[in-house]
């Protein structure tokens, strides 16, 4: 068993103990289960607000639909609780769903906006359908039967810690598989996740769906613990209370969802007790003083981040001893330990605590596994000189402008096809096309025989075109190997649900496997558990080749990968290259280093103006007299010209 | 007699229309500068009535209320800029929605405590008395204020970003950001301005609605909804757009109101709102951006 794990079950036995500290206490009782049914409904917050990195202001909505849905199934319908519950579940996942599919297109303060008109028509039906709800006046519930047995508080508080339990460890294992990955690596570049053909869209509507069942399943408990609901406990106020459970506690982080809940739920009561909030207030203040201190160094005098944090406990302090009811400011006490804590600790506490605990306990690195068999990962292809990629007449205009004219170009097997021209020609403009990026004006883009729908670079990905991009599109903060695994997309098969039971184990072994398999193609093996972000540039662009190998490429387009690399790289990527070719994977290189164009192309394709204008093997490219104009100009008279082809690195 | 109460409806309707679309319009200046705008809003709505309030507590006319209340607008949107959007802009997320969230919670539990949790009705020299428009349509002259103050503002501010040369920086850090900053332009002073300005242009909202609403913590809780409904429908890139959209919303849900029940009233903003983004993300008047890399 690992450390995590004992200390997750530790946790877990304390809290199934409590009872028999606070058995005979009601109102003890009574607040314990209230942290574990908020604990559910910040876990599902978390997806949305943590790993999908969007406001979401909905969730308050969910636990309502939940709780509504499951007090009418028992009161209407006689039904028990399992049966009651999963009703709840239902409805917070068709209607996250619901949700998800218009709103996940949007980003930033659109979405938050989406979320939050769907919460205000949520308590707007709740109150308005009066004949089913009982609108304002409120429904009454009695706790139905579990399985056939009257639940008293104990049993519902250990009901409820028990499902918050299997919900951890299911959360745990969907975070930690391929899906936790790729919102991770949507966050730093959604580009590369489209362009290594993960369905971002659909599993971000997956995991919104999840967060919103969690509410649900939530508000379902939240109904059968008070036993009685009202549409207007589920309004804006509710919301802010949810999201600052998130973000107290700590975003992307289970622990963190569990101390929210427990803030969130001690904190009113902490509030109407003069002295604990004077003293709250005091430690506040002298935190936010001392972390002050430390930063009176930094150039350009104190940071926003060391003084917003004073001034908020500051007036919590001053008002500690103005004013005179609490109560009546709770709000503003809400406000003030929100501010400090979001300006001042941006991770929350479970982020802070997490990150201090791994630098006094190094972390141990997961042990490398050995390479697979590169044939298994990358075999070579077996058709000899068919053609895989054909485009005919295609075009692309940005307004008024012609970007590309008509373009026509085939790529055999085996092949690497070089595509030059000046600055402006239309090569950029050319792969963005065949890779889906911009949608061609006229034109197909052929493929194995069957054409591509075009304008899509997951569609485009899922055919088998796999690029690399000129200005470097890596997920930053995964490491080398955990941005190739993302794009393993042939090794990941298992479906949500059984991941989340805990089968995906087997998977990822494979993927690590595959993966470092091809970091040592492209020679990162040593880099695997290096972070993106801290690897050198050069480094960087052959990790963009590695990943872009991941998807078992059909057709490899690569955008000037020798761009800025020094020369060791430049040798380092002529034998990379050497290498891909052994596989016989066929290759489109931009490249304007025209001594490499020489040394690895089979053919080259020359554009200039959006216009292809001489094609053929490098020697016929190099002496092409259009060529030479193109890139230098005409100079009068053939002496220049000539002159011109000797001054030429080709 | 049915036409002439949709008639009826549809100009009460348009007048709250109008502060809708005022108030998205504030939305749609901040987010062209700094693609942020204040969630609390509706708050800062709420705050500069009630100081307009209190100004003509105190005794001041009318034309001195006003600017008052327009000056501490612009002041408490330089206060959300300062405290809760600089920071979290320069972390390069979306902080700013839940701290413009915070300030405004802050804004209502203090505006309960100073001015009480009570509606109060908000002085006016402009008649309520109804004029009629023939065919037994009426509408009163605070109505008809509150349709003038909105497109006044809104020529004022086109005006302010067409000829003056700090509106075109402004609009500079709008178009290119980056450019604007390479040409000396300073894009923090420049979102400050479109903060003050949009502050400015909500106080106007609170100020025009407040006599025909009142004044109260509570004020602003759905005129803001509405108003975050009309941006997103129009699309928050346009100006013009969300007039439109303002003022057919304002007369949608007048006459919902009517057929459906008071309780339906906010139903087809939001029904409006979903049905857009279903069909149109980007908003009506709103453009989709070609993705570089």
């Amino acid at each position: 068993m690992s450390k995590r794990l004992v200390t997750e079950a530790g946790a877990f036995a304390l809290m199934a103990m409590m009872p028999l500290f606070f058995g005979g206490n009601a109102y003890g009782m009574g607040l314990l289960t209230l942290v574990t049914i908020y604990a559910i409904a910040l876990i599902g917050l978390d997806v949305t607000v943590g790993y999908l990195g969007q406001v979401n202001l909905g969730q308050a909505a969910f636990m309502a639909l939940g709780a509504y849905a499951a007090g009418l199934a028992t009161m209407s319908l006689g039904w028990s609780m399992a049966p009651a519950l999963l009703a709840a579940v239902l409805v917070g996942l068709i209607a996250g769903a619901f949700l998800a599919l218009p709103a996940l297109r949007l980003e930033g303060p659109q979405f938050a906006l989406a979320t939050l008109s769907f919460a205000s028509l949520v308590v707007i039906l709740l109150n308005e359908l009066e004949s089913v709800t009982n609108g304002a006046q409120g429904l009454s519930l009695v706790r139905p039967l579990l399985f056939g047995v009257k639940l008293g508080p104990t049993g519902f508080y250990w009901t409820c810690l028990g499902l918050l339990a299997l919900l951890w460890l299911g959360m745990r294992n969907l975070l930690s598989s391929h899906w936790g990955r790729s919102f991770e690596a949507l966050r730093d570049s959604p580009i590369a996740t489209d362009a290594v053909g993960l369905s971002v869209y659909g599993r971000k509507v997956a995991a919104f769906a999840l967060g919103s069942s969690l509410g649900a399943l939530a508000g379902g408990l939240y109904a059968f613990d008070f036993q009685y609901l009202q549409p207007d406990g589920f309004r804006y106020d509710q919301m802010v209370i949810l999201l600052l459970g998130v973000v107290l506690g700590g975003r992307k982080s289970l622990w963190g969802a569990f101390l929210g809940a427990g803030l969130i739920v001690l904190l009113p009561n902490l509030l109407s007790s003069r002295p604990v909030f004077e003293t709250i207030a005091a430690v506040g203040l002298l935190v936010s003083l001392v972390a002050a201190w430390q930063r009176r160094g930094d150039p350009g005098g104190l940071p926003f981040q060391a003084v917003a944090p004073v001034v908020a406990t500051g007036l919590m302090v001053l008002g500690g001893f103005f004013v005179q009811s609490l109560e009546d400011w709770r709000k503003a006490v809400f406000a003030l330990i929100l501010f400090a804590v979001v300006v001042g600790l941006p991770e929350g506490v479970m982020g802070y605590v997490g990150r201090t605990l791994a630098r006094l306990f190094r972390v141990r690195r997961q042990p490398l596994p050995e390479p697979a068999d590169l044939n298994d990962v990358l075999p070579i292809e077996a058709d000899r000189g068919a053609v895989r990629l054909a485009v005919r007449g295609l075009s692309c205009r940005f307004g008024g402008l012609i970007a590309l004219a008509e373009l026509d170009l085939e790529v055999q097997t085996g092949e690497i096809h070089g595509l030059i021209g000046p600055n402006g020609s239309g090569k950029s403009t050319a792969i963005n096309v065949i890779s889906g990026l911009y949608p061609a004006a006229a034109g197909v883009v052929v493929l194995d025989g069957k054409v591509l729908p075009g304008g899509s670079l997951t569609r485009a990905a899922r055919a088998g075109i796999a690029r690399t991009f000129q200005n470097l599109q890596l997920f930053l903060e995964l490491t080398a190997l955990e941005n190739v695994m993302v794009a393993l997309r042939h090794v990941y098969r298992l479906p949500l649900p059984l991941i989340m039971a805990g089968f995906g184990r087997r998977e990822e072994a494979a993927a690590r496997a595959e993966a470092l398999a091809l970091l040592t193609l492209v020679g990162l093996g040593g880099y695997a558990g290096v972070k993106a972000a801290d690897l050198p540039y050069g480094t960087q662009r052959f990790l963009e080749i590695a990943r872009a190998l991941a998807c078992r490429p059909r057709l490899l387009i690569l955008d000037e990968p020798a761009a800025g690399l020094s020369s060791p790289d430049i040798k380092a990527l002529v034998g990379i290259m050497g290498r891909i070719h052994e596989r016989r994977i066929p290759v489109i290189l931009i490249e304007h280093h025209m001594d490499i164009v020489a040394r690895l192309c089979d053919r080259v394709t020359v554009l200039d103006g959006g216009k292809v204008i001489a094609s053929g093997t490098p020697e016929e490219i190099q002496n092409h007299p259009e060529v030479i104009r193109a890139y230098l100009g005409t100079i009068a008279g053939d002496r220049a010209s000539a002159a011109v082809t000797e001054a030429q690195p080709c | 007699m049915q036409w002439m109460i949709i008639g009826q409806m549809a100009v009460s309707g348009a007048a709250m229309g109008f502060v809708y679309a005022l108030v998205a319009y504030g939305f749609q200046m901040t987010y062209a500068t700094s693609k942020s705008i204040n969630f609390g809003q509706g708050e800062l709505v709420m705050v500069s009535a009630f100081i307009s309030l209190s100004a003509s507590d105190m005794g001041l006319p009318y034309g001195l209320v006003v600017p008052v209340g327009l000056l501490s607008g612009a002041a408490l949107g330089l206060f959300v800029e300062r405290v809760a959007v600089r920071f979290a802009l320069a972390q390069k997320g979306e902080g700013w929605i839940l701290m413009t969230i915070i300030v405004g919670l802050f804004a209502v539990s203090a505006a309960e405590n100073i001015w009480g949790k009570d509606e109060r009705p908000f002085p006016t020299p402009i008649s309520r008395e109804s004029l009629d428009l023939g065919g037994g349509i009426s509408v009163t002259p605070v109505e008809l204020s509150v349709a003038f103050g909105v497109v006044l503002v809104m020529v004022l501010v086109e005006i302010f970003r067409r000829r003056t040369l700090l509106g075109k920086a402004v609009d500079a850090v709008s178009a290119d950001r980056d450019a604007a900053e390479l040409m000396g332009i300073s894009a923090t002073s420049a979102i400050a301005i479109s903060y003050a300005l949009s502050g400015a242009v909500a106080a106007l909202a609170g100020i025009l609605v407040a006599p025909i609403t009142s004044v109260g913590p509570t004020m602003a809780a759905t005129l803001i909804l509405k108003a975050f409904s009309v941006a997103v429908v129009a699309g928050l890139q346009s100006g013009s757009g969300v007039a439109v959209v303002g003022i057919s919303l304002g007369v949608l849900e007048s006459l919902a109101s009517f057929y459906l029940g008071s309780g339906w009233r906010e139903t087809p903003g939001l029904v409006l709102l979903i049905l857009a983004l279903a069909l149109r993300p980007n908003g009506i008047f709103g453009t989709a951006t070609i993705r570089k890399v």
